[in-house]
């Protein structure tokens, strides 16, 4: 009896050990749908997907501390800054197949990473208090305008999405002049920062402020009613808008992954990667998340349909600088007393 | 000398020096120099950080010292409707850990929120938004923190007036005290080394508290280490400011010690006293007495429950799709392990510590505090590089298989993190019982031939069966709460309540997070029901 005793115990304490025929994820992206994709995968290959999920800053920690012993064959996490940054730690490996350089796009992809799904970071904004002269040609970079005095809301400077999108207004503009940028746009908001995105939707619904930036799925997810009727009401009081359509286009984000450096499964890695990038597993995740679909021919979700499909991308601006520019762009804001 | 350097002075030399790994790394940082970033963050945010710590912590500190000390008060002097009921529901809060209370608070408050909805149904549709008092950033924090630990100053307080309230009002009435002037004369006094004790507990968990301060956006010193080392990556500066954490905690720790030496002192000469008749309240005095009480119920325990039931009722597919008896299970594994593996070790050092009388192993026994002098989730990360540095150091020297795979992300590693974070709880409980047994009791039982580990098994551990039971469901009841050391230590495919909970509210969908909160607390709810029932027979 002992020894059936110990037996269980061992294998509970130790059951991270590895099976053949299978690949090993490390995600901060927290979807329940995703997970229902993974099981898909394992029903069409027989690759089994185990799962960790949790901060990118802790799975990356433990990812460079585990070293040469880690199990982890793919991160995958929203924010091409957050890639980016550990690719520069030399943390991937040369993870592209031709199958997937066909199919995305170059500027949502690198040789040891790429792009499964897209997102906009856009303006939300009160058709009652905002006139259609205000919003023509409107740019991120007219925001700065003292006429938004006091009407801006933006989440806080720690966010990643909002050091994304200042690392690609100083890889078009400039250090110094996004810094001056950040300076009126302090001034210009309507409160200090608080909440994630949706607060910052709410907020404009609910008269604290004009003009909300927020990505673009947080909005769908509101006006999908997933949320309780009041959220999709307050959405409604809102209109998306897509800014920068007569130049380089609306400011584009990824979710994706990359294989890491000492994946032990490198090959299942590749497959899941190719799987995620197939329509099927495509119009999985964007019928689910809210996101926009990587590859060409599947249609984004009705929600998002709504809201401007014809939109202009920015596709010249590379993701890859979001890194690039990540540290730049948090002195910025500092400086800027962006709280 | 030879003789002292026995097996039980040994073990809890050993144990001792496990737990005070992490705290000794961070005082040895201290003076070793650091990188640019600190030299950013000192420019910019260092006193906004120190600031925010003080402030959160002053906060909660009013809060907790009002109500605890409020509530302990009422319920144990005075009679009124509902009193036997609102002495254990007190503690309820307990079940309820900071960051679900804040998920709660910022759902029912926020633009659209459930207020709005509430206001909406009673009053038809308008714009209320405006109206409804807004609790989020500092605020959000201390009151979602103050809500969910007032309990450690309730319970305390309340256990120390339980020996000795009728006494101390009839002293004031005997001098002529007003019921006011015999509270802040008297009774306060008297329960100064309780109250203590209950707020220093309360002032470590707060500055340790993440998940709190992280969902309302708040940079605490926590946060801070959290930022300087996983993001910048600089380690030094994390220790540093670490020990700054370390020098708070460490002041609150020496000040819990020495008002429990005091309230010892106070509670053990309590032969003498007479039964207690208790003050019935009536009229005005009576419904106020209860309306307190219930303010503070409803608010503690009742608003965060409500607020996940109404969301798993409107949302029920959540609960459907989340599968209870695995979470269950996982949650129950790593409760069973780590308790008994705790209250063991707590044992055998204690025990250790008795026999051999040593001065030393007394004072190593002051880092024991190390599970909260570092929060959960820098203890977590400190783990991993601790592993990874003695696997490259030393395991790669003989060129045997690495240990990492047996450390880290092993339900193993994890048992041995929550061993040290709440190692301080597991030892406290079983010194204070140990402290009950007198000396004499092991001297007969050597004197009938008893040996020490005899002594041990058949004297001390039967002597003890209460505090094991207490302490064992202590441990369990933190355990299912905590959140940091799983989330970054636990296996793949590996979910708690708490993760899943955690994971839900990270992607916004605090509905779907409603579920696992709300199992999380009935569970943690019937533990507690347990041990009051226990402790109010004492």
């Amino acid at each position: 009896m002992k020894k059936i005793i110990v037996i269980i115990l061992t294998s509970i304490l130790l059951n991270n050990f590895a099976i053949a025929n299978e690949v090993n994820v490390f995600s901060s992206r927290h979807y329940e749908s995703d997970i229902e994709l993974y099981k898909k995968f394992t029903n069409q290959t027989g690759i089994k997907v185990n799962v960790i999920s949790g901060k990118d800053e802790a799975l990356q920690k433990r990812i460079i501390e585990e070293g040469t012993n880690s199990k982890a064959d793919l991160y995958i996490t929203s924010d091409a800054g957050n890639i980016a940054i550990f690719d520069s730690k030399g943390m991937f490996q040369n993870s592209m197949s031709p199958t997937i350089e066909k199919l995305v796009p170059s500027n949502f992809r690198n040789k040891n990473w790429v792009g499964i799904t897209k997102r906009a970071r856009i303006l939300f904004y009160s058709p009652e208090r905002v006139v259609n002269d205000d919003l023509k040609n409107l740019n991120y970079e007219d925001l700065a305008n003292p006429k938004w005095k006091g009407r801006i809301v933006i989440r806080q400077s720690n966010n990643i999405y909002n050091q994304s999108l200042i690392a690609s207004l100083i890889f078009n503009n400039g250090k110094e002049t996004t810094g001056e940028w950040a300076k009126s746009i302090v001034k210009n908001m309507a409160r200090d920062p608080k909440g994630n995105d949706r607060a910052q939707i709410l907020a404009v619904a609910a008269g604290e402020a004009d003009i909300a930036i927020a990505n673009t799925y947080y909005y769908a997810l509101m006006l999908s009613g997933n949320k309780g009727l009041e959220q999709q009401i307050a959405a409604k009081k809102v209109l998306p808008f897509f800014p920068n359509q007569n130049n380089r286009g609306t400011h584009m984000n990824i979710s994706g992954g990359g294989i890491l450096k000492y994946a032990p499964n490198k090959d299942s890695a590749i497959k899941l990667i190719e799987f995620l990038l197939t329509k099927e597993a495509q119009q999985h995740l964007v019928n689910n998340t809210y996101e926009y679909p990587m590859i060409e021919g599947v249609e984004p979700h009705e929600l998002l349909k709504k809201m401007g499909t014809k939109f202009k991308q920015d596709l010249t601006t590379d993701v890859a600088s979001y890194g690039q520019y990540q540290s730049d762009a948090l002195e910025i804001m500092l400086n800027a007393k962006w709280k | 000398m030879g003789k002292k350097f026995n097996f039980w002075y040994i073990s809890s030399l050993l144990i001792s020096i496990m737990v005070a790994i992490p705290i000794v790394t961070v005082l040895l940082s201290f003076f070793e120099p650091t990188g640019d970033y600190y030299t950013i963050l000192k420019n910019t945010f260092l006193t906004d950080y120190i600031y925010n710590s003080i402030f959160l912590l002053l906060g909660v500190l009013f809060l907790t010292f009002v109500i605890g000390v409020g509530c302990a008060y009422v319920v144990s002097f005075y009679t009124f409707p509902g009193v036997n009921f609102f002495k254990w529901s007190l503690i309820l809060s307990f079940a309820v850990p900071a960051y679900i209370y804040a998920y709660s608070l910022n759902a029912f408050f926020e633009n659209y929120g459930t207020a709005f909805t509430i206001l909406n149904n009673l009053f038809g549709e308008g714009n209320y938004n405006a109206h409804i008092p807004k609790f989020d950033g500092i605020l959000g924090a201390i009151i979602a923190i103050s809500f969910s630990l007032f309990a450690y100053v309730y319970v305390l307080t309340r256990a120390s007036f339980h020996y000795q309230s009728q006494n101390l009002i009839e002293l004031g009435k005997n001098l002529g005290f007003s019921k006011k002037k015999s509270f802040f004369k008297i009774i306060l006094p008297s329960a100064r080394p309780a109250i203590v004790a209950g707020l220093s507990l309360v002032a470590m968990e707060t500055l340790s508290d993440f998940g709190s301060v992280s969902f309302f956006g708040i940079s605490t010193l926590t946060t801070g280490i959290y930022n300087a080392w996983i993001s910048f990556d600089d380690l030094t500066l994390a220790n540093r400011l670490s020990s700054y954490l370390l020098i708070f905690i460490l002041g609150l720790f020496i000040l819990e010690n020495v008002s429990r030496r005091k309230a010892q002192f106070h509670t053990s000469s309590k032969g003498g006293f007479k039964s207690k008749s208790l003050i019935k309240l009536n009229g005005y005095k009576s419904f106020f007495a209860f309306t307190f009480c219930l303010i503070i119920f409803i608010i503690s325990f009742l608003f965060p429950v409500s607020q996940m039931l109404y969301w798993t009722i409107i949302f029920p597919q959540h609960l459907a799709n989340l599968n209870v008896g695995k979470l269950f299970f996982n949650t129950m594994l790593l409760v069973s392990l780590s308790s008994c593996l705790l209250i063991a070790l707590a044992f055998i050092s204690n025990y250790g510590n008795r026999v051999s009388k040593s001065k030393f192993l007394k004072m190593l026994n002051i880092f024991s505090i190390s599970g909260y002098a570092i929060p959960g989730i820098i203890l977590a990360v400190a783990f991993i590089t601790f592993i990874s540095w003695f696997d490259n150091q030393i395991i790669n020297h003989f060129e045997i298989q690495s240990i990492k795979p047996f450390f880290i992300g092993s339900i193993l590693g994890l048992v041995l993190v929550y061993f040290i974070r709440f190692y301080s709880l597991a030892n406290n409980g079983i010194k204070s019982g140990y402290e009950k047994i007198n000396y004499s009791i092991d001297e007969s039982a050597y004197l009938l031939g008893y040996s020490k580990f005899k002594t041990f098994k058949n004297v001390h551990i039967p002597y003890l069966k209460n505090s094991i039971l207490l302490i064992s469901i202590l441990l369990t009841i933190e355990i299912i709460k905590e959140l940091p050391i799983t989330l970054i230590l636990r296996p793949f495919n590996f979910e708690t309540f708490a993760t899943k909970a955690y994971l839900f509210a990270s992607q916004d969908l605090l509905e779907a997070a409603a579920a696992p909160s709300l199992l999380l607390i009935v569970i943690a709810s019937f533990f507690i029901l347990i041990t009051s029932r226990h402790t109010l027979k004492e």
